[in-house]
């Protein structure tokens, strides 16, 4: 549109007289006078050289290095776990005929009625003479605990945040994201509060505590990234309430990052060490442990059975903590 | 019949900031009624306080001639339609056009029937299972008005519904939408920037400026004979010269040209560039500027007294820059503002 330069022209009354000669002269064809080609090529210098040629390999080079690097141990450690023992150079997998064993997974599972399988989860039930570790799912109840006390706590804080302007708005987007305090001061402290609160629930609500900023960032993130606002005004124009708004369009919008949080909430809560030593007394043993039991004053194999059962365990919590999200939120939602 | 919208001297302050202050205004039945001002003027405001979001600190919303200041927006019947389109992601594009209808309890095949007719009907009926992400800007919009159209709302308000959209995409939509809100007949207030589209779109425009409503007409009652400074600079593109009315003639103290009208004492006349014409007249000028836009050459003359003016010359008599030209003003379309 020309709006533009008939306004300005309205406004600028002494604009065509300003364009004096010496100006004119200053300025030749209307450019800049410094454009005439002095600015000379930029040099990329001995090391710009060097890595224009070997920039993409020493990339590719380094990633795979440090790919192997990282995947070794896990490896490694994954396969020992089935191996009959390890005192030489390489972990013995045959002996007597016998292709890997299980035994170091039995006992660190406590199936086995072996000295120290106590020392592993605990005891088993007996189903049929089959045993299960049904102590290995309060252990992962207790993360997964704290994750559910996150998603009551952490949604509606993130939420808030994100939606409304109001007084101390900056210092709860503060707390809530400050990782709050080490665990161990944390689990201390909930001693010394809550000394009758049987050890299962403080262990959840301390989990919680402690890995509240996760669930809110990603909430939040999640939040910010759409108009939100906008979104919540439509639906309610639409004819929908404010609840029914925030579960059929705040929420399944936000799937991505409550999904990820409570991810990352439960992997973390599951590994938390130092608040679970102090504060466990009795009852399930808190998923950390576990671990710990199993790899201090245990052969190195029975440990890493241990680790195994560990991330099995992370990969299929993971699992099905993104198949739960997008089936909730498929019947939540109008899909 | 009455009016079906009307805000009744509607007044809203933010702590110390008045956004909307005193503002009176109505929709007829099937009335486009565009809301235009500069940004910050309180057409957003107006717009949200008629759809419900905002509650006005003074005065009174009424729809059909009852008051529903205080009714929540989800019992208002209204359709909005956002420039971020505002689209749900997690449901299709239909699910998105039924989502109204569902709140509304509407039995399913009845919802699905409305839904295919509504798409086909903004030409997106094969968008209908797509996710909105995967949508253009323009095809995102259509889906939004469908939606907001759905629920056959008592007003649909649109909120620079075309803000994000590139100018040739723009201009379709504009006719295309303008055409359809016609042909529904429904009764709209469209809140846009730009007066160039309001005045596409609209039966009449509101023109804002500083929370207050400046003047209420038809775009060619705003265009042509604007109530103030502020509506003839900001709707089109506008001459303002000062002059002294005498005896039936505009004296500009270089120029004389008879009056169109019997104001006397000192006036602003504003000449829109159009009125201009290169040939024997009393302006004598000297081009300045030139710019070449295809249907027509805008040009800045100065005239003697040093003002500069805009004209909307044809490409064929247009003088090049430093020419020194003889202007005549048609004087049935100059419009004066007596001095106030």
């Amino acid at each position: 549109m020309s709006d533009g330069a008939a306004s300005e022209a309205g406004t600028e009354d002494g604009t065509p007289g300003a364009a004096s000669p010496d100006d004119t002269d200053a300025v030749p064809d209307g450019g800049l006078p410094a454009m005439g080609g002095t600015v000379p090529a930029r040099d990329p210098g001995r090391l710009g050289r060097v890595t224009a040629r070997l920039g993409r390999p020493l990339v590719v080079g380094t990633v795979l290095v440090t790919v192997v690097f990282l995947i070794l141990p896990v490896v490694a450690t994954f396969a020992a776990s089935f191996a009959h023992d390890w005192t030489g150079v390489l972990p013995t997998f045959v002996r007597d005929g016998e292709l890997f064993t299980l035994t170091n997974w039995k006992q660190a599972l406590g199936l086995t009625e072996t000295v120290g399988a106590q020392r592993g989860l605990g005891g088993a039930w007996r189903v049929f003479g089959i045993p299960i570790p049904v102590t290995i799912g309060f252990s992962m109840g207790l993360a997964l605990g704290g994750v559910f006390i996150n998603l009551l706590v952490g949604i509606p804080i993130a939420y808030a945040v994100t939606r409304y302007d109001f007084y101390g708005r900056g210092w709860l987007n503060t707390f809530a994201v400050l990782p709050i305090v080490p665990g161990i001061i944390l689990g201390v402290a909930f001693l010394k509060t809550y000394s009758n609160l049987p050890s299962a629930v403080g262990l959840m609500i301390g989990y919680s505590l402690l890995k509240a900023p996760y669930m809110v960032l990603a909430v939040q993130s999640s939040f910010e990234s759409m108009d939100l606002r906008q979104m919540e005004e439509s639906a309610r124009s639409l004819g929908a309430s404010w609840p029914r708004t925030f579960f059929t369009v705040v929420l399944p919008n936000a799937k991505t990052g409550i999904v990820s949080g409570a991810i990352v909430c439960w992997t973390l809560a599951a590994a938390e060490f130092n608040f679970s030593y102090i504060v466990y007394s009795s009852g399930p043993k808190p998923f950390s442990l576990f671990l710990f039991e199993n790899i201090s004053n245990n052969p190195f194999l029975r440990a890493s059975a241990a680790i195994s059962i560990y991330f099995a365990i992370v990969v299929v919590v993971t699992a099905l903590l993104q198949a739960l999200g997008q089936r909730g939120f498929e019947l939540g939602g109008t899909r | 019949m009455a009016e079906r919208v009307r805000l009744d001297g509607v007044t809203k302050r933010f702590g110390d900031t008045l956004a909307v202050d005193d503002v009176s205004v109505t929709v007829e039945p099937g009335e486009t009624l565009g809301l235009v001002g500069p940004s910050g003027c309180g057409k957003t405001t107006t717009l949200r306080t008629v759809a419900g979001f905002e509650t006005p600190t003074e005065g009174a919303v009424l729809f059909d001639g009852e008051v529903v200041t205080h009714v929540p927006p989800e019992a208002r019947n209204v359709g909005l339609v956002f420039q971020s389109y505002a689209l749900f992601d997690n449901m299709t594009v239909r699910e998105n056009v039924e989502f109204g209808l569902k709140m509304r309890s509407l039995p399913k095949d009845e919802r699905a029937e409305r839904a295919t007719d509504l798409l086909e009907l903004l030409d997106i009926g094969e968008l209908a299972d797509r996710d909105p992400t995967t949508l253009s800007g323009g095809q995102q919009q259509r889906v939004g008005l469908a939606r907001a159209l759905a629920i056959e709302p008592r007003v649909l308000l649109l909120d620079e519904p075309m803000t994000g959209l590139d100018a040739k995409l723009k201009r379709r939509l504009q006719r295309e939408i303008g055409g359809l809100l016609e042909d529904l007949d429904v009764t709209a207030l469209y809140v846009t920037h730009d007066q160039a589209e309001a005045m596409v779109m609209c039966d009449r425009i509101a023109v804002m400026n500083d929370g207050v409503i400046e003047q209420v007409g038809t775009p060619d009652e705003v265009y042509e004979r604007p109530a103030n400074d502020f509506v003839a600079d900001f709707v089109g593109t506008s001459n303002r010269l000062a002059a002294t009315a005498r005896d039936g003639q505009l004296d500009f103290g270089h120029a004389t040209t008879p009056a169109p009208n019997g104001d006397e004492g000192g006036v602003t006349v504003v000449v829109r560039p159009e009125a201009f014409e290169v040939g024997a007249g009393p302006f004598s000028a000297t081009v300045r500027e030139r710019f070449y836009l295809g249907e027509h050459v805008q040009t800045v003359a100065e005239l003697p007294d040093g003002e500069s003016v805009t004209l909307r010359l044809d490409p064929t008599e247009a003088p090049s820059q430093g020419e020194q030209v003889s202007l005549a003003l048609d004087t049935d379309r100059v419009h004066v503002l007596s001095e106030s």
